[in-house]
């Protein structure tokens, strides 16, 4: 039952519990790779672990919890079935999902097909969000960066990033020249970069 | 976007939120695929992004949904296990003591895994028990921090009647999306209608629908945290009588209206 290539047994076929190490305390990249080898229980785990921030964007953003469920299945069983497209020189693996479960969820409130290929978001932050304490401290800074922001960068942040509208709709609806919005938009996403790095 | 030249900073946050038109979206694609400081920027953009999806307030996953998920990635395993066992049956005549300690040992799995399932199912309840304290504290807390918020918009909706005149307070923060509405002397409705709250953005967008509600005996009612868009600035808020199911647009008269001061004020 070892791992060797003379192991006689599939990875399926072997049993999913053997792990020495508990799958909540255990670190993302070692239950992906246990995920890699079809443990049901790291699976589990990450799930349990990163769902609830998954559903809650998917929520943000489709303001319909079937809706969202589905997107939030869409995600998991993604990385079930390829865990391999996840990798750790993408980014820490919350944060990916919460790009990645943003794009889909957008992707589904525009009735587009989806725009991108998960293995195209790569992201240069490295903000570990496994522990629910890390990720409510991140949360708590992140709105007070929002609510430092003007009412209009907060408007255009909203319409692009939670409704995924494009520029040009933005400043159709607001009346604002393009490039307005796409400043505010740029700076409204610095601001929040900033609030983390000082 | 071709040649040396290098993608516009705002032009990348655009393409990381994946809201450039086609076009602007292919050619920023094209550049990328040649140019490494642009894809570095790329993945700062992103990471931008995956901070801004943390704002989203962390919600209660559906009943179930946990199971459903297992359910769907259980039924490989399921399938793994009915390939093994038939392979298990070919030898049965040949070598029938294993296959008795094999049916042995499938009748030991088969008593733990209902232990498993019993315990697991326990632990499920006592962390769904646990999740509605947290949500139902964290709902308190909301609106605790909307009455007390310094930029709280604090509205009062009136008639011009005399008492008992219908009134209505507002407290608004857009930041969040948070709506407190109490309201008294409210008259009551037939079953087919009911009242209706809006919030009238201050950028002249359609007003948004914020809740139903109908009056106690009392003639009073109220609408806490209804489900509105966030970062919404509003230039007053209203009440209207509509049918029973509400409406998207609101329908003349409106009934109790107030003009939204200034945040904090």
């Amino acid at each position: 039952m070892s791992d060797s290539p003379a192991n006689p047994k599939r990875p399926e076929e072997r049993s999913f519990n053997r792990s020495a190490e508990p799958a909540n305390s255990a670190s993302d990249e070692s239950l992906l790779d246990r995920v890699r080898m079809l443990d049901h229980a790291a699976m589990a785990a990450l799930f349990s672990r990163y769902a609830g921030m998954v559903y809650s964007v998917a929520l943000r953003v489709l303001k319909d919890s079937g809706s969202a469920e589905d997107v939030m299945q869409e995600v998991f069983i993604q990385v079930w079935q390829s865990p391999q497209v996840f990798v750790s020189h993408r980014g820490s693996l919350g944060a990916w999902l919460l790009v990645v479960t943003r794009n889909r969820a957008v992707d589904v409130l525009r009735r587009r097909r989806p725009s991108d290929s998960v293995d195209e978001v790569v992201l240069a932050s490295r903000q570990d969000i496994a522990l629910e304490a890390e990720r409510r401290t991140m949360m708590e800074k992140v709105r007070t960066a929002l609510d430092k922001l003007s009412p209009e960068q907060q408007q255009s942040i909203e319409m692009a990033f939670f409704e995924g509208l494009s520029h040009s709709e933005i400043a159709e609806q607001t009346g604002e020249p393009l490039g307005t919005i796409k400043t505010r938009i740029r700076s409204a996403l610095i601001s929040v970069r900033r609030a983390f790095q000082s | 976007m071709t040649g040396n030249a290098h993608i516009p900073e705002e032009t990348m946050a655009l393409y990381a939120l994946q809201v450039l038109e086609r076009d602007e979206s292919a050619a920023v694609r094209a550049h990328l695929a040649g140019c490494a400081d642009c894809r570095a920027e790329l993945a700062r953009a992103q990471g931008d992004l995956a901070l801004v999806a943390l704002s989203a307030h962390p919600q209660l996953l559906p009943a179930g949904a946990e199971e459903r998920f297992l359910e769907r990635i259980g039924a490989r395993q399921k399938n793994s296990g009915e390939r093994l066992f038939s392979m298990t049956r070919t030898k049965r005549a040949r070598v029938w003591p294993a296959w008795l300690a094999a049916a042995a040992m499938l009748l030991v799995a088969i008593g733990l895994s209902a232990k498993v399932l019993v315990l697991r199912r326990e632990l499920n309840e006592t962390y769904l028990q646990l999740a509605e304290v947290t949500v139902e504290s964290r709902h308190a807390h909301e609106v605790l921090d909307l009455l007390t918020a310094p930029q709280a918009q604090h509205v009062l909706l009136t008639t011009n009647k005399m008492p008992p005149a219908p009134t209505a307070r507002a407290v608004y923060l857009s930041s969040r999306g948070a709506l407190v509405m109490e309201a008294s002397n409210l008259k009551p409705l037939p079953v087919s209608k009911t009242y209706e709250l809006w919030v009238i953005p201050a950028s002249g967008a359609a007003p948004i629908a914020a809740g139903l509600f109908q009056p106690d005996a009392t003639g009073s009612a109220s609408v806490v945290m209804p489900d509105i868009p966030w970062y919404v600035p509003a230039k007053a808020f209203g009440i209207t009588i509509e049918n029973a199911g509400g409406s998207t647009t609101p329908t003349a008269p409106v009934i109790l209206a107030g003009l939204a001061p200034a945040p904090g004020d």
